[in-house]
């Protein structure tokens, strides 16, 4: 698992690839929570590069999701694969945050 | 076809993905479909995860984990075996609630969730001091 993040005053975008299960979710919730500690409100997790999520993976993303909503933004996910996706309906995080094609669509979102 | 693999998982936080590897290496080797590799991986590693995570005490001097997978042209099965504390987790993880919002979800049970959803069979049962599941998937 791999993240790099583009900042754009009080939106990031977090490119995330490989792998995210119980081995390095510990991980993943450090590199998210840094991004939202600088100031970020409105987080876009690009999926483009995730191969595999379980639900320990699914637990962070969740966090992520209090964290800004709180700050009075959100998160948003762009270019998740099919597979992932399915994971994604399966456990209802639909409801909880939205997809997006793009990583400019989901940013776009923000600023409406 | 009828081939077969045993390994054993240990304790350790990196366990669950070391199998789940061994378990996708040994499925495109026989060219099973990327989607179906998927769902049974994740259904192992979280089932393995929950084992790892909570089956045995600290002190606990002997626990043992095995897999075992089997795929013939019909189905694809595991047996998971530990020597943990009795847990089924089919019955005994809590259901987790889609319709709440992110404040007040918990991430309980979606593991099992996931499994369920992602794997045809699944059978669970207590046998001489082992947990045994069983996971089927028809091809």
């Amino acid at each position: 698992m791999n993240v790099e993040t583009s900042y754009s005053g009080s939106t990031a975008v977090a490119v995330v690839d490989g792998r995210v299960d119980s081995a390095n979710a510990k991980d993943f919730d450090e590199e998210l929570s840094a991004i939202i500690d600088r100031g970020v409100s409105s987080l876009v997790v690009d999926c483009g590069g995730l191969n595999y999520i379980s639900s320990a993976g699914l637990r962070v993303f969740l966090i992520a999701i209090r964290k800004t909503n709180e700050a009075g933004g959100g998160l948003a996910l762009c270019a998740v694969p099919d597979h992932i996706r399915e994971v994604l309906e399966v456990s209802g995080f639909v409801r909880l945050t939205k997809v997006f094609a793009t990583a400019d669509e989901a940013q776009a979102s923000f600023s409406g | 076809m009828d081939v077969k693999l045993e390994m054993e998982v240990g304790l350790g936080r990196d366990e669950p993905r070391r199998a789940v590897e061994r378990f996708e290496r040994f499925a495109n080797a026989h060219e099973l479909p990327m989607g179906l590799v998927f769902k049974f991986q994740l259904a192992l590693d979280e089932l393995l995860t929950n084992v790892v995570s909570y089956a045995f005490d600290e002190d606990e001097p002997n626990p043992v984990i095995t897999v075992g997978l089997r795929l013939t042209d019909a189905q694809l099965e595991a047996v998971l075996q530990d020597n943990g504390r009795p847990f089924n987790p089919l019955l005994d993880a809590p259901e987790p609630d889609l319709g709440l919002s992110a404040e007040d979800r918990r991430v309980g049970g979606l593991g099992i969730h996931l499994t369920k959803a992602f794997v045809h069979g699944l059978n669970y049962e207590r046998v001489d001091g082992w947990n045994r599941l069983n996971l089927v998937q028809p091809l």
